[in-house]
């Protein structure tokens, strides 16, 4: 690792943040029901990319630094707009507010097609290919 | 706006980089299981919690709410590492697919877990502090 690296990941992760925090903004003024629809769509949309970018340009999922797309644009940009944190936040806050089967559901759905997701962005670079 | 947007920015790249230090120095386990992003993403969500909590009940700011949960756990968490981690595993061998379930199955309820316990911590102040 070089401090070049951890740069390009800071920088990465600054503007992935902010485009997560931007798209939960347009889709809080235009969507008001309980499902958690901004981050489901952001965590959905991020994994279904970091499948595409990994295999078109054949990285190593544990192999993340080195190179500005390694660093910058899989770990930085599509780690810090993607979020684990604030999925399991949304569904124990629903939860706590006797939405229990919402929040499981909520959850279940986001992995289900965030895992499916992945896989078609690998497979359609793997068409490509 | 302009200082909402720095500090959403600042605490992502200061997560991020916080996310890429535990990827070196945590290593994953024999068999494949992503230790470090597990770990990232149950603490982000522990943290992130607490200062839910905290902010629930006023006891931190709004400007530090941004900064620490929005920015830098939502930059320390991620789910697309989450998800295409687990997709590689369970597309590597059929022993693969079982850690594969096992890692999602234990993030999600540790994580879950977590975040139930940092929000009981944020939201109970001390005496004094009310």
């Amino acid at each position: 690792m070089r401090p070049l690296d951890v740069m390009w990941v800071g920088i990465g992760g600054g503007f992935g943040s902010l485009l997560r925090w931007w798209i939960g903004r347009v889709v809080g003024e235009r969507y008001h029901g309980s499902f958690p629809l901004a981050t489901f769509l952001i965590n959905i949309s991020g994994a279904f990319v970091i499948g595409y970018l990994s295999v078109l340009f054949s990285v190593d999922w544990r192999d993340r630094f080195g190179s500005v797309l390694n660093a910058g644009v899989l770990t930085g940009i599509l780690g810090g707009y993607t979020t684990f944190s604030s999925m399991q936040l949304d569904a124990a806050k629903l939860a706590g507010s006797g939405r229990g089967q919402l929040a499981l559901g909520y959850m279940l759905l986001s992995v289900a097609v965030g895992l499916i997701a992945a896989a078609l962005g690998a497979a359609l670079a793997r068409l490509q290919g | 706006m302009i200082n909402l947007v720095i500090l959403v920015f600042v605490g992502g790249a200061l997560g991020a980089m916080a996310r890429e230090f535990l990827m070196l120095g945590v290593p994953d386990l024999s068999d494949g299981f992503p230790m470090a992003i597990l770990v990232a993403n149950v603490v982000a969500a522990f943290l992130l919690a607490v200062v839910t909590g905290l902010h629930k009940r006023r006891a931190v700011s709004d400007d530090v709410n941004t900064l620490v949960g929005t920015g830098i756990m939502g930059g320390l968490s991620t789910f697309s590492s989450f998800v295409y981690g687990a997709v590689v595993l369970m597309t590597a061998s059929a022993s693969g697919a079982a850690v594969a379930i096992l890692y999602v199955l234990v993030s999600l309820v540790l994580g879950y877990g977590a975040v139930l316990l940092g929000l009981k911590l944020g939201e109970r102040g001390t005496p004094e502090q009310r």
